[in-house]
């Protein structure tokens, strides 16, 4: 066991590590992955052993630079940052398996590069996941964006760039504006950026100024991808499928619903925010969101916007606990973070590995597939089930919470939204995996397979080490569902007043 | 000693097991020891509540043994064994992993004691369903599928979202009788409502279950609805207004299975007539209700399968279920043709058949508590079943005009199950009292009271007389190859125009609103970048005076910000 | 048929098939039906002869529930026949989202013709 100070910091060394490692080794391939894929494993590691000290109730902290009282660099481990950075460090794990089989078996260029900012990335999430203070958060928000700008542009091409502007654009845009403006208020109300249980800002403050401020936080936060500001997203597409699940499942957007979760229940403060009606409007907007995009999502026929639509309305979910102003909603957002994140990085693994085997992106390309490759279309059925929110699958009880969270505040209509987006889940994600088994296949490209010929070689799979991650993570939706309950046990402290009680009454 | 082996795991382990075993008779024997060992718990476990887990602080409970749910999962493990065997031959590794999932998930759903664990098995109910219709395999199955999941699935998700709310109304997630005083009940009775083909929600029933494989829709035909009449009996017997509900569903479905042509359908019609009886009893609530209703339930599925089983026979050896094909079958699947006598004769509640015994506990019981229309409603429904269920499939398909097809008897397996579930329907009817001693409540009933079964006959007769009637005069609707309009023309034809237009409508505003965004979002770039940017102004080397003043100004902007902020 | 089989040895299902074959044949047939017409009279007559315990007054009319069936069963198969005037449509009317058009697919089937 590490020092639980250096057991944090190392945390943050091993990506960077890794990060250097990639930049050193442009054109050896093996040792490159291989030592990076040694180092993920290390930092999964590292993450527990933190989470061991926080189990034992060490308090972890650790003050970086300090500028003047209350402004600081400084790190410390609480349970939703516990949560996340073990979510992203799990991840990375597969994503960067799943990266070497992509970047080699589709022949990208670059390798070096990109795994050197896909390091980079996580160094900033953990960081993000860590942080004592809005300061912090803001920091490594920021190098996260910055990092992952050449990750969307890796093709190089005029789409890339377009996207990959469109990406840093709206994503640096409001932060600067929105984000960065919000966390000057904040200070200067509250004399303090650091996260404090139950909220650093006064209780006293105006609920107007309250839901201005929301505002801010909630529209600068771009990664959160709340309309109207989700546009990045779908625009961020045109980068390599590894990036996608990182971006749509580890990295980027949670991120930003980690930080939207980070200001409702530190800055603001649950109650408050459930005192003050400040986050009502935001809960109609998110409502909005979850359906309006499910909505668009159906007219999408390429495979990776359609998830991408997908993840704006499943991360509205999170904001949408957030607004709901519950500890039920907070824990349950804080829940689906971990539940959306390995349904969806499952989908776009499958994605991904479709792409690979048959070089098919649009959706209405992919009937009959399911035959030549089943792991990865019973991956995605999965996946899918489970980002529906359907037993035995991990996304279940994220919804349950967020629907006990909804009945308590009394909104029958919210609990309406969120049945009618579990519908259109199903009407935009199951096709795909019912067509790939149901329907004959179409097009070319697509192996003549008859009955009589053993499994293996009807198989026309992508390379193994880009089946075998979304695999891991169909695996990993389907434990989660069993293991939910530890996780929301860890997560109750974050709700100071203990939910289950206080709403009996 | 069996107090760990919940018996739906046993299905589920059996249908994880199963791709491992070599494909053909080891395997299918594998798949008829499932419900067998799957019986072991259930009948040995004594009454009361097991198998419990704590989830979100709260109690679950997956094992509750009662009188009510060993009659509906013993029914259940009965009904798997038979459709299982009739289904032997079929080396499809996907339907036999999905029917055992399915039939799994109705045991566990049945023995659930919470609503969380009745969500997670109804949910699983609708899932692994949906597998035996996509078996099919075509480009209408798959759509049909598609229609079924998602009904299935949203009366799941009305049922997670009534249990939310029924948790926080009541600070409780218990599976009883739940009172309609709060929202959280209605809505989870309208999720009930929907797996049971309530009137106007009943549509997906007939739209599907022909849409399945031969094997798959006899064991569709087994538990989906029966699981609901159960829930309904657990949570809302004795709630009036089922009994209007419960008389129309009997009522609107006869219609129908006389002009339809699709036997299967004809069939599924009649399945929705005959729950329609389970829930006048479960409206009714009295203690003979309740036992009418389960006693129903459990001939029910016999005979009801009974009958799918025999038209599928036909389907499986002539490649149709149309009536307008079919006929004069007779001559070369004679026992087949027996048994769907026998089938028939029970759902007709011929006296010595399981529908009688069962039947008119049912109509007994709401004649008992004076519902006089509902009676009558009933006792036309119950000539109309002889009708269209008893006469028309048995003379459409073995005799009327002679289709010149001439088909094999069906294989041995199904003539096996066939014969199997026919010998219980004649013994249940034969000795009801067997049925009787495990009903829910201890209610001494007599069914071959001289009034009941001279009456029987009668309107039995008569209704044949009807039919013979009709048939020499031409005044009966000839089997016609046609489509008839239900209520699912809604969701089918106007829904897609208006989603259709609303996904375009949402979808032309929202570019137009995101690129409005982006434009805005890329013009403050642009500005941010004329001022940042390496020609921009601050990048300029600036003399004192003006940094003194952005000074100032800042520190003002501070000022101002402290001085709104403050409260 | 009955040629082929007088040749075998008789199974039950050539007596189920020898003893339901009067349906092919029409005066058979008639009388068949004026059989069951017949016992349906009869049936109604025992009414007169026994003792109905009943729930309703309506129960009690004589040959009620004859009456009933015969009755209700008429205006039943009427009235759906009207109902064909309004709702019928052509077998592919949901074609291709509907299997009603549809060939059942030969996988699922074994077709076999009986020997005879």
């Amino acid at each position: 066991m590490m020092e639980p100070t250096v057991a944090l910091l190392t945390t943050m060394a091993l990506p960077l590590a890794a990060f250097v490692l990639c930049l050193l080794t442009p054109n050896h391939h093996n040792i490159r992955d291989g030592g990076t894929f040694i180092i993920s494993i290390l930092l999964l590691g590292c993450v527990l052993n933190v989470l061991s000290h926080f189990n034992a109730g060490t308090s972890i902290e650790y003050e970086a630079l300090a500028f003047q009282p209350g402004l600081s660099i400084a790190f410390s481990v609480e349970p939703l940052g516990m949560v996340f950075a073990l979510v992203a460090s799990s991840l990375w794990i597969a994503t960067h398996v799943y990266g070497i089989g992509y970047m080699r078996g589709n022949k990208e260029q670059k390798h070096a590069r990109f795994f050197a900012c896909f390091a980079f990335a996580i160094f900033a999430t953990i960081g993000i996941a860590f942080s004592a203070n809005l300061l912090t958060l803001f920091l490594f928000y920021e190098l996260l964006t910055i990092s992952t700008y050449p990750l969307v542009a890796h093709k190089e091409n005029d789409a890339a760039k377009k996207g990959a502007r469109t990406y840093l654009g709206i994503l640096m845009g409001t932060s600067i504006v929105f984000l960065l403006t919000a966390v000057v208020w904040s200070y200067s109300i509250a004399g303090t950026l650091d996260f404090k249980p139950g909220g650093m800002l006064p209780t006293t403050l105006n609920p107007m100024f309250t839901a201005v401020l929301l505002a801010l936080f909630a529209f600068g936060i771009g990664k959160a991808a709340l309309m109207p500001f989700h546009r990045w997203l779908p625009a961020a597409m045109v980068a390599p499928t590894p990036v996608s699940a990182l971006l749509h499942a580890v990295a980027v957007v949670k991120a930003g619903v980690f930080s939207m979760l980070k200001v409702g229940v530190y800055v603001f403060g649950i109650d408050n925010l459930a005192s003050t009606g400040a986050s009502q409007w935001l809960m109609w907007l998110a409502a909005f969101s979850i359906l309006a995009a499910s909505i668009i999502a159906m007219a999408q026929d390429n495979l990776k916007r359609r998830l991408a639509y997908s993840t704006i309305s499943q991360l509205s979910y999170i904001t949408f606990g957030v607004a709901l102003a519950t500890s039920m909603g907070a824990i349950g957002g804080g829940l689906h973070i971990v539940t959306h994140a390995f349904g969806k990085i499952t989908l776009f693994m499958c994605a991904g590995a479709i792409y690979v085997a048959t070089h098919k992106t649009n959706i209405s390309e992919m009937r009959g597939l399911g035959k030549t490759m089943p792991f990865t279309f019973i991956a995605f059925g999965i996946g899918s089930l489970s980002i529906i929110g359907l037993p035995p699958f991990a996304g279940s009880w994220s919804k349950w919470m967020l629907l006990v969270a909804a009945a308590d505040t009394g909104q029958i209509i919210m609990i309406g939204v969120l049945m009618v987006s579990s519908i259109l889940n199903v009407a935009y994600l199951i096709p795909i995996f019912a067509r790939g088994f149901f329907s004959p296949a179409t097009g070319t490209g697509s192996k003549a397979v008859n009955a009589d010929m053993p499994w293996r070689e009807k198989l026309m799979e992508a390379p193994l080490l880009v089946v075998l991650p979304p695999c891991l993570t169909a695996i990993g939706c389907i434990v989660l569902f069993f293991y939910a309950d530890t996780i929301v046990d860890f997560l109750n402290p974050i709700a100071l007043a203990p939910s289950l009680e206080t709403n009996n009454g | 000693m069996f107090e760990w082996l919940h018996p739906a795991l046993v299905y589920l382990a059996g249908a994880f097991l199963l791709p491992f075993v070599p494909n053909g008779k080891a395997r299918a024997s594998l798949i008829l020891l499932v419900p067998l060992i799957g019986l072991i718990p259930l009948l040995t476990m004594p009454y009361g509540e097991t198998l419990q887990f704590t989830l979100f602080g709260e109690t679950l409970t997956t094992f509750r043994l009662d009188r009510l749910s060993f009659v509906f999962s013993l029914i259940f493990s009965l009904a798997a064994f038979l459709s299982l065997l009739y289904a032997w031959h079929v080396r499809d590794t996907m339907q036999q992993v999905a029917a055992l999932a399915y039939a799994g998930s109705a045991i566990g759903a049945a023995l659930a004691g919470d609503l969380i664990t009745l969500f997670v098995w109804w949910e699983g109910t609708a899932i692994a369903s949906v597998f035996l219709i996509w078996a099919r395999r075509t480009e209408g199955s798959y759509n049909t599928g598609m229609r079924y999941l998602i009904i299935q699935i949203a009366s799941g998700v009305v049922l997670l979202a009534g249990a939310a709310i029924h948790y926080r109304e009541t600070g409780s997630l218990a599976f009883d009788k739940l009172s309609l005083e709060g929202v959280g009940a209605w809505f989870i009775l309208l999720s009930f409502g929907i797996k049971c083909a309530f009137p106007l929600l009943h549509n997906w029933l007939q739209d599907s279950y022909p849409a399945a494989t031969v094997t798959g829709t006899v064991i569709l035909s087994a538990f989906t609805t029966k699981l609901a009449v159960y829930a309904l009996a657990r949570g809302f017997a004795g709630t009036d207004f089922l009994i209007p509900i419960g008389a129309a569903m009997t009522l609107f479905p006869i219609f129908y299975a006389v002009i339809e042509n699709d036997l299967r359908r004809v069939l599924t019609y009649s399945l929705n007539n005959q729950l329609g009886f389970m829930v006048v009893g479960i409206g009714v609530g009295s203690e003979l209700a309740i036992n009418g209703t389960a006693a129903h339930a459990f001939s029910h599925i016999l005979y009801k399968a009974l009958l799918f089983m025999s038209v599928g026979a036909v389907l499986y050896r002539t490649g149709t279920a149309k009536g307008s094909e079919l006929g004069g079958l007779y001559k070369t699947m004679p026992w087949t043709m027996v048994f769907c006598v026998i089938g028939a004769a029970s759902i007709s509640a011929f006296p010595l058949f399981s529908g009688f015994i069962s039947k008119s506990m049912i109509l007994s019981a709401a004649a008992k508590d004076g519902h006089y229309i509902t009676w009558l409603i009933l006792l036309f429904a119950s000539a109309g079943v002889f009708h269209h269920s008893g006469i028309k499939i048995p003379y459409f398909a073995f005799f009327a005009h002679d289709s010149g097809k001439r088909p094999a008897e069906a294989p041995w397996n199904m003539l096996l199950a066939m014969g199997l579930t026919a010998f219980l329907c004649i013994a249940i009817g034969v000795w009801p009292n067997a049925l009787y001693s495990i009903l829910p409540f201890d209610v001494k009933y007599n069914p071959y009271t001289s009034t009941h079964v001279i009456t029987q006959f009668q309107l039995l007769f008569f209704s044949a007389i009807a039919f013979g009637t009709l048939m020499r005069t031409g005044i009966y609707p000839p089997e016609l190859k046609s489509v008839n309009l239900d209520t699912d023309w809604t969701y089918r034809k106007m829904l897609p125009a208006v989603l259709g237009f609303v996904i375009l409508f949402v979808s032309a505003v929202w570019s137009e609103l995101a690129r409005g965004a982006t434009n805005s979002a890329l013009a403050i770039r642009d500005t941010l970048a004329k001022f940042y940017g390496p020609e921009g102004r601050v990048a300029q080397v600036q003399p004192t005076g003006y940094m003194v003043l952005w000074l100032a100004i800042l520190l003002g902007a501070a000022l101002f910000v402290n001085l709104v902020g403050l409260p | 048929m009955a040629k082929k089989k007088s040749d075998k040895s008789e199974g039950v299902d050539s007596i189920i098939v020898r003893s339901m074959s009067w349906v092919d044949d029409r005066s058979k047939v008639d009388k068949f039906f004026w059989g069951v017409v017949a016992v349906g009279i009869l049936l109604t007559l025992l009414d007169l002869f026994y003792h109905k315990h009943v729930y309703f007054e309506t129960e009690n009319i004589f040959g009620f529930y004859s009456f009933y069936g015969f009755f209700m069963c008429a205006a039943l198969v009427v009235a759906a026949r009207a109902m064909r005037v309004v709702l019928m449509r052509s077998e592919d009317y949901y074609a291709p989202q509907d299997v009603e058009a549809e060939d059942h697919p030969e996988f699922d089937l074994d077709r076999k013709q009986a020997d005879v």
